[in-house]
């Protein structure tokens, strides 16, 4: 089944009616702006009542209990059923498929290695060995945004004496489709290799391609973490932003921003990737291929010694004869 | 169960016990009582009125009575040195643990700022001065100068989880003291969650309380925007701060109320216990005797000092 990203009714249609993010089920308050979520039965009493809860098993009366943070019959022990706090492990909702065959991926290897410059020892290609091809499917959050960004820096533009001047600002800027790494299995210089390799507008229910043997990774945060960590990205990508598109100069320092999100909407997907392990002379090395498009590659390499050695040995040469012509 | 008493929302209520059937008088700023016969814990609803709206969220007791009691005691006894001696040795006696109403409040904050941003740069100085024979030489040295440009601009942030008190019985300034509460925990309110509890109506008119928010907030925004400032160094910080999209619920909280009577000519000093950390909070009696003393001892050292100063220099 795919889905569109538009019509993705994850969310049981609650939106917070301050920043118009989604709320999620169990969510007492709205985790961007702090607005409490509307109560389905809000039944005041008219008028003065009184009441005394009592035990269903027993009749006694209920006590709330420090010890079980819930209301206890002091007699036969019997919890009385509250709304829990919701705080679940983050779990995918959503699967981007392979659209690259682990034979493409075995293919983009071998010209990978050949393409890897003078200094690779030439008979890279033809002597390494790839000992494993991992399909994987590694985890991250994706998220829209409004954001108003308030911002001070310094910067070169416009200095006098003192090689920076202060500037500030306030810009309304859109997050589409950021991905945030959420992955244990992938390095954050591996995501952002790849990271740019994927069609976002396909989101299907179920992992497809990958064969049997592909890695299902698990987002391992809670819920509320997991909105922390959002945060913090946001304000990341917020600083990024406006030091690429809105602050005068070339050279910053001091960037401070202060966010004010609206619209939040995240989704937690999975996204596919091979992760392959080959050898070179008793040496593992390891490279990364994303999985919707092979020209993104990522891995280490050895270097040829005999090669560095003689370029060093060379430049020291010509150092040498430059200051014996110049003396 | 309706009963069928008076509305009035400012006079003592008498409630009958659902249990045993006895007769209760109950204050009109709580909402739920402990039959003095039978034990039975009664929760009273009352209609929400402007004044006195009903509760939206709760923290749970996490601390329970004996631990409250033993952090009291450590707190009185590790209180720092100009404490009262009786006051060390006082017992705390417990008043109540009670559910106090609280105040939840949230806003977006705009604000207009302007200030004088210092950004510093170094320049080569020549000086003259004399050298180690007494000739007059020249040199130079590099000092650091500040450049002071003016800022404006606007800052926008959201400021959530301002937390102000409801009750006449516990100051602002005692609240903060034993704040921060973990608001990762907040129920929604439930007449269960309260039972076999005191829990406290509001007292305090909620225009009060959403001055003292209000306060609390553009104290908030000023601190951040300190840290907002670009530069080395700033001065003349002015700013504006407008709240707009305002929100306030009520939020029952834990606390654990203690009243240290220390001396027969004092009154009690009230020490507050957040029923969810154990974070203790008060205003611990001066001895008056003990600054004296260390006042005098501290001029007699300085005096003496004085003397021996005097003494070597002769």
């Amino acid at each position: 089944m795919t889905n569109s990203v538009s019509d993705l009714s994850t969310h049981d249609g609650l939106v917070c009616s301050r920043c118009e993010s989604p709320l999620e089920p169990g969510d007492l308050r709205c985790a961007i702006c702090g607005q409490a979520a509307p109560v389905k039965d809000a039944a005041a009493p008219h008028t003065v009542t009184v009441t005394i809860l009592r035990c269903t098993g027993c009749g006694a009366a209920v006590r709330y209990d420090p010890k079980h943070q819930a209301p206890m019959c002091p007699f036969c022990g019997e919890a009385v059923k509250v709304e829990s706090i919701e705080d679940p492990l983050e779990q995918t909702e959503h699967y981007l498929p392979f659209t690259v065959t682990p034979e493409q991926a075995r293919d983009t290897l071998r010209e990978w290695l050949g393409s890897r410059g003078w200094f690779r020892p030439a008979d890279l290609s033809a002597s390494a060995q790839l000992l494993e091809l991992k399909p994987l499917w590694w985890v991250a959050w994706m998220f829209d945004a409004e954001a108003l960004i308030s911002w001070t820096a310094d910067s070169n533009a416009g200095a006098g004496r003192s090689s920076w001047a202060p500037h500030s600002g306030q810009n309304d800027v859109r997050f589409d489709d950021i991905l945030v790494s959420a992955s244990r299995g992938l390095s954050d210089h591996e995501v952002s290799a790849i990271r740019g390799g994927f069609d976002l507008s396909v989101l299907q229910d179920t992992p497809i391609g990958g064969g049997e043997d592909a890695t299902l990774e698990h987002f391992d945060m809670h819920r509320s973490q997991a909105r922390q960590y959002v945060s913090s990205a946001i304000e990341r990508l917020a600083a990024d932003r406006v030091q690429q598109h809105s602050i005068p100069g070339s050279v910053f320092r001091n960037v401070n921003v202060a966010v004010v999100v609206r619209k939040l909407v995240t989704h937690r997907i999975s996204l596919p990737a091979y992760v392959l392990a080959y050898r070179y002379r008793n040496e593992l090395y390891r490279v990364v291929i994303c999985g919707q498009n092979q020209r993104l590659v990522i891995g280490t390499s050895p270097l040829s010694m005999p090669k560095v050695v003689f370029v060093v040995i060379l430049a020291i040469v010509l150092i040498a004869l430059f200051f014996a012509a110049a003396s | 169960m309706p009963t069928d008493l008076a509305q009035s929302t400012s006079q003592p209520q008498q409630i009958t016990c659902q249990s045993c059937g006895a007769k209760l008088v109950l204050g009109a700023n709580m909402r739920s009582a402990l039959c003095p016969y039978c034990a039975s814990p009664s929760i009273v609803s009352r209609p929400p009125s402007t004044d006195r709206p009903n509760p939206a969220f709760l923290v749970g007791f996490v601390v329970d009575h004996d631990h409250a009691t033993k952090t009291v005691r450590k707190w009185i006894a590790g209180s720092h040195m100009f404490a009262r001696s009786d006051f060390k040795a006082a017992v705390p006696e417990l008043t109540r643990g009670v559910y106090l109403p609280a105040y939840l409040y949230g806003a977006v904050a705009h604000t207009d700022y302007a200030a004088d941003i210092g950004e510093n740069y170094t320049e080569t100085e020549t000086y003259t001065t004399t050298d180690a024979n007494g000739k007059r030489v020249t040199r130079t040295r590099i000092v650091t100068k500040t450049e002071w440009r003016s800022l404006r601009g606007n800052h926008s942030c959201y400021v959530v989880d301002v937390i102000v008190t409801a009750s006449k019985g516990v100051t602002n300034t005692a609240l903060d003291a034993i704040e921060p509460f973990d608001l990762r925990s907040l129920r929604r309110y439930s007449d269960s969650l309260i039972a076999g509890w005191l829990a406290e109506e509001p007292s305090r008119s909620p225009h009060e309380c959403f001055q003292l928010a209000h306060d609390e907030t553009v104290e908030q925004v000023r601190s951040m925007l300190s840290r907002f400032m670009p530069g080395d160094s700033y001065s003349n910080l002015q700013h504006r701060v407008e709240l707009s999209q305002e929100v306030i619920d009520l939020v029952l909280l834990p606390v654990w109320s203690y009243a240290v009577r220390y001396a027969d000519d004092r009154p009690p000093v009230q020490i507050l216990v957040n029923g969810q950390t154990g974070r203790v909070g008060g205003k611990v009696p001066v001895s008056a005797t003990k600054v004296t003393i260390a006042v005098v001892i501290g001029l007699i050292l300085i005096g003496g000092l004085l003397l021996l100063m005097a003494g070597a220099s002769q």
